[in-house]
C-alpha cells in the first residue's frame, strides 16, 4: 500500500481508531494483523518470505542467547546467512547471473544457469537488515531475546517503516510494543505534522520534480547539457524529498499511536563536508552500517591504509545494498572516493579558507563548503538516477559544454518545480539556522499554527501532483 | 465561560482533538471553498489557450466538421482548408496528450447540444496500450465534472476514489493555476485557426524506435469499449464518421495491434478507417515533419488535402 493513497488513508485512520480503542494487550496483534494486510497489498504472496526469516531469526535470537563460545558464533552466522540469502535470490541473483552471462561470453561460452523470473519484494532489504540488527544486537548481548513470535514478528513488520524505513534497533523499538500508549494531543499533533510535511515534501516537490526528471533521464541523448545539469540538481531535491518525506510520514503515522522511531534526515544539504552528509542522510541506515559493518572491520582503530579500506568497502556495500546495478555500486564507490579524499586532505582543506582569505567572510565560506558539498553529492546522483553507466557517463560528459536550450514541457512545470525548491529551502534554511525564529508550525497562537497547516494543505491540493508513482527507495 | 468549556474539553484528549481537527477541517474548507470558486471563474473567463478550447469544444462550438483526436489531430488538420472545400464550418477540437477517453467525453458534451455533420476521428498507433497515463490524462476533464453530468462515467475512470476528490473546489483546477493565469492576460491569442494549430520548422529529429513499454504493452479494453462507444454515439446521432492515423515520420512500421483492433471494430460498423500512419508520401520526409509524430504546417495541408480527397470520394461513392 502506498502512503501517497486513497487506501492509505482509509487504512491508517482504521488502524489508528481501532488501536486506542482496543485493549492494551491485543494492541500488538491489531498492529501485526493491520501490518501483514498493508504488506500483502503489493504482492501477497511475499509475505511468505519475510515469514521464512522471521521464523528464522525469531528462533536464532532464543538460541544466540542461551549459546555460548563458537556456538553462539554458528547460530549468528546461519541467521546472517538466511537473511542475507533471502537478498542473495531475490535481489542479486539476477544481477550476478547478468554478469556471469557478459564474462562468459566475452569467453565464448553460453551461460547454462537460468535466469529467475521474480519480482524484488518490496521493502526486503529494509526488512533484513532490521531482522540482521536483533540478531546481532542478542549476539552481542545488547539486547534480550524476544520470547513473544508476535511481538517479534511486529518488530520487523512494524507497517509504517516496513517498506523503507526507518531501520530500526530492537533497543528502541521492541520495548514500545509492550508500553500502553494513550492518546495524547501534543503526541498527535506532532505525528500529524510530520505526515503533512511529509505529504508536502512528496507530492508538491519530489513528484513534480520526477516529471522533470524522468524526462530527461530516461532520454538523455536528445537533451542538452544545461538540461542534464538543471535534471541532475532536481534529482538530488528529489530523492530527497521523496525518501525524506516518506520517512516523515512513516515516523509521523508511528507518533500519532505512540511510537517514536528514529530520526532518518537532518537537512543533509545544508552539510558542510561529505561526512557530514553522510551523519544527516538515512541516518538510519549510514548508522547500521557504522555499527555493525564499519565497527565489526575494526573501524578507524586499525591503520590508516585499512581504514581506507574499511571506509570504502563500507560505501560500496551500501551502493550494492540500494539496488542490484553497477549504477549503485559505483554510486557507493564515489562516495567511498569522497570519504577518504576529505581525510586524506584534511589538513589542506582545513587551511584553506586562511590560505584564500576566505576566513574573513565565514558566511561566504560557510556557503561555499555547502555548495561544494552539495555539488559532489549531485556528482554521484548521478550514477544513483541513470539508466545505466553509459547513459550516466554520457550525461557527465554533456553536462560541461553548457550548450543548447532548456528543456521544459510548459512553463508551469519549472516554475511549480523552482516554487517547490524555494519553498523546501526557507523552511529547512530557518530550521537549521532559525530556529528560535518565527515560528509557522509551532507558533502559540492557534490561528497562525492553524493557517500555516491549512496552508499547506491548500498548496498540496492546488500544485501536489497526485498522479505520481511509488517512492524511490521502494524498490530496493 | 469560555476558558471552563476549553479546559473541560481538554480534559479529554478525543474530544479535544475532535474540536481542534474540525476547526482545521472548517479553515481548509473556506478556502478550498473560496480558491476553487476563484479558479472556476479565471478557467472559464479565458480567452485562448488549450483550456479555453476545451471548454469551447465541449460548450460552444457547433461547426458543421468537428475534428477529435491528440496533439496529432490538433496539428495535422487544417480547418480552413476543410471550410473551403467542403463549404461547411469547421472546427478542431483536438488536445495535446489526449487519448480515447477525452475524445469520447467531449463527443457527449458536442451531441448534448447540436449534431455536428461530419466527425473526424484521428488515433494514434498503440492508441489503446494500457498506460496508467492515458487515465492520469482523464485530468483535462476535471473542471467540467460538475457541469457536465454527461462526461460523469469517464472521469470517474481516472480512479475510484475520484468523485470523492472533486469533492474539493480546488482540485479539478490541481497543476492549472499558472495556465489559468496566462490564459487570462494573454489576450492577444495564439496561432490558432479554429482550433487548429499550425507548427512551422521542419524535423531534425534521427528516426527513434518508439518506447518498449509502449510497442510490447498490453491492450486496455475499457480503451477499446470507449472507442466503440464513440462510434456507437456518432451512428444514434447519424454523424458521419471517418477514422484516421495521420502520418508518422519514422519509426517502427511492424503491425500495430492498436491499428488492427481500430480497423476491425471500424469495419463492424461499416465506418471508413483511413491509415496513413506509413504513407509514402510522408515516410521519413523531413521537410514535412516538425518532428517524429507531428506534421508541420506545410505537411498538415498537404495532408488535408489528400484526406479530403478521400472523404469526397466516399461521399461520392454513398
Amino acid at each position: 500500500m502506498l502512503f501517497n493513497s486513497i487506501q492509505f488513508v482509509i487504512f491508517f485512520f482504521i488502524v489508528t481508531v481501532t488501536y486506542f480503542s482496543v485493549p492494551h494487550k491485543y494492541r500488538w496483534f491489531l498492529l501485526l494483523a493491520s501490518s501483514c494486510y498493508f504488506y500483502m497489498f503489493f504482492v501477497p504472496i511475499y509475505i511468505l518470505i519475510l515469514g521464512f526469516t522471521i521464523v528464522i531469526d525469531y528462533f536464532a535470537g532464543i538460541y544466540l542467547e542461551r549459546a555460548q563460545g563458537r556456538q553462539k558464533k554458528w547460530f549468528l552466522i546461519a541467521s546472517l546467512i538466511a537473511n542475507i540469502g533471502v537478498l542473495a535470490v531475490f535481489k542479486y541473483y539476477n544481477f550476478f547471473n547478468d554478469n556471469l552471462t557478459f564474462l562468459l561470453h566475452g569467453a565464448g561460452f553460453q551461460n547454462p544457469i537460468p535466469y529467475l523470473s521474480i519480482l524484488l519484494p518490496v521493502g526486503l532489504s529494509f526488512h533484513t537488515f532490521q531482522a540482521m540488527s536483533y540478531t546481532i544486537e542478542v549476539y552481542r548481548g545488547n539486547q534480550v531475546a524476544e520470547r513473544n513470535f508476535g511481538i517479534y514478528s511486529l518488530y520487523v513488520m512494524f507497517y509504517p517503516q516496513l517498506v523503507a524505513g526507518p531501520i530500526e534497533r530492537p533497543q528502541n523499538l521492541l520495548h514500545q510494543f509492550y508500553e500502553k500508549h494513550s492518546f495524547e494531543y501534543p503526541q498527535v499533533r506532532e505525528g500529524f505534522k510530520l505526515i503533512l510535511w511529509g505529504f508536502f515534501k512528496k507530492l508538491v516537490i519530489a513528484d513534480r520534480l520526477a516529471i522533470y526528471v524522468n524526462a530527461v533521464y530516461n532520454n538523455p541523448h536528445s537533451h542538452s547539457g544545461i538540461t542534464l545539469m538543471v535534471a541532475t540538481v532536481f534529482f538530488a531535491i528529489q530523492i530527497y524529498c521523496d525518501f525524506s518525506g516518506y520517512s516523515d510520514i512513516a515516523i509521523g503515522a508511528a507518533r500519532v499511536m505512540g511510537f517514536k522511531l528514529m530520526t532518518n534526515f537532518n537537512r543533509p544539504y545544508f552539510a558542510q563536508n561529505i561526512s557530514e552528509f553522510w551523519k544527516r542522510w538515512h541516518i538510519s541506515l549510514s548508522t547500521w552500517f557504522k555499527d555493525y559493518l564499519y565497527i565489526s572491520l575494526g573501524g578507524n582503530k586499525v591503520s590508516v591504509p585499512r581504514w581506507y579500506f574499511n571506509l570504502f568497502i563500507v560505501f560500496l556495500i551500501s551502493g550494492f545494498w540500494h539496488g542490484a546495478n553497477w549504477t549503485y555500486i559505483i554510486w557507493g564507490a564515489l562516495n567511498g572516493f569522497y570519504l577518504i579524499f576529505a581525510i586524506f586532505s584534511k589538513k589542506f582543506t582545513n587551511n584553506l579558507p586562511g590560505i584564500s582569505r576566505l576566513k574573513k567572510f565565514p558566511k561566504l565560506n560557510l556557503g561555499l563548503q555547502i555548495l561544494v558539498t552539495f555539488s559532489l553529492s549531485c556528482f554521484a546522483w548521478i550514477f544513483f538516477r541513470a539508466n545505466n553507466v553509459t547513459d550516466a557517463f554520457f550525461i557527465i560528459k554533456k553536462i560541461p559544454t553548457f550548450k543548447g536550450p532548456l528543456f521544459y514541457e510548459n512553463p508551469s512545470m519549472l516554475i511549480f518545480s523552482l516554487f517547490g525548491i524555494a519553498f523546501l529551502f526557507a523552511v529547512e534554511f530557518k530550521k537549521e539556522y532559525l530556529p528560535e525564529s518565527f515560528s509557522f508550525f509551532n507558533n502559540k497562537n492557534w490561528l497562525v499554527r492553524n493557517l500555516s497547516y491549512a496552508f499547506l494543505i491548500i498548496l498540496i491540493l492546488l500544485i501536489g501532483v497526485f498522479d505520481g508513482g511509488q517512492f524511490i527507495y521502494f524498490q530496493f | 465561560m469560555k476558558e471552563n468549556f476549553l479546559n473541560k474539553i481538554k480534559l479529554n484528549p478525543y474530544l479535544y482533538f475532535i474540536l481542534k481537527f474540525s476547526i482545521l477541517f472548517f479553515i481548509v474548507f473556506i478556502f478550498d471553498f473560496s480558491i476553487g470558486k476563484g479558479l472556476r471563474y479565471l478557467y472559464y473567463k479565458q480567452q485562448n489557450g488549450y483550456q479555453f478550447r476545451t471548454t469551447y469544444s465541449l460548450e460552444k462550438t457547433k461547426a458543421d466538421i468537428l475534428i477529435f483526436g491528440s496533439s496529432r489531430a490538433n496539428h495535422h488538420y487544417d480547418t480552413e482548408i476543410f471550410e473551403n472545400r467542403f463549404k461547411m464550418s469547421c472546427y478542431n477540437v483536438g488536445r495535446d496528450g489526449s487519448g480515447i477517453f477525452y475524445h469520447t467525453a467531449i463527443l457527449k458534451g458536442v451531441l448534448k447540444r447540436y449534431t455536428p455533420k461530419i466527425i473526424i476521428l484521428d488515433l494514434r498507433r498503440w492508441e489503446f496500450v494500457r498506460l496508467d497515463l492515458s487515465y492520469d490524462r482523464i485530468a483535462l476533464l476535471l473542471p467540467y465534472y460538475k457541469s457536465h453530468p454527461e462526461i460523469r462515467p469517464i472521469v470517474e475512470l481516472k480512479s475510484k476514489y475520484e468523485k470523492y476528490k472533486l469533492l474539493s473546489g480546488i482540485y479539478p483546477f490541481n497543476s492549472s493555476l499558472f495556465s489559468i493565469l496566462v490564459g487570462n492576460l494573454n489576450r492577444n491569442g495564439t496561432t490558432e485557426i479554429k482550433g487548429y494549430l499550425p507548427i512551422t520548422g521542419t524535423s531534425t529529429a534521427i528516426p527513434t524506435q518508439t518506447k518498449k513499454e509502449i510497442s510490447e504493452g498490453t491492450i486496455d479494453t475499457t480503451q477499446v469499449a470507449t472507442y466503440e462507444v464513440f462510434i456507437k454515439d456518432c451512428i444514434k446521432a447519424g454523424v458521419e464518421l471517418h477514422i484516421f492515423c495521420s502520418p508518422y515520420f519514422s519509426g517502427n512500421d511492424e503491425q500495430d495491434l492498436s491499428i488492427e483492433i481500430e480497423k476491425k471494430i471500424a469495419e463492424k460498423y461499416n465506418i471508413q478507417y483511413h491509415d496513413y500512419s506509413f504513407d509514402p508520401t510522408f515516410w521519413n520526409k523531413p521537410l514535412l515533419f516538425s518532428d517524429n509524430s507531428h506534421l508541420n504546417k506545410e505537411g498538415a495541408q498537404l495532408f488535408t488535402n489528400i484526406i479530403i480527397d478521400s472523404v469526397e470520394k466516399y461521399r461520392g461513392k454513398k
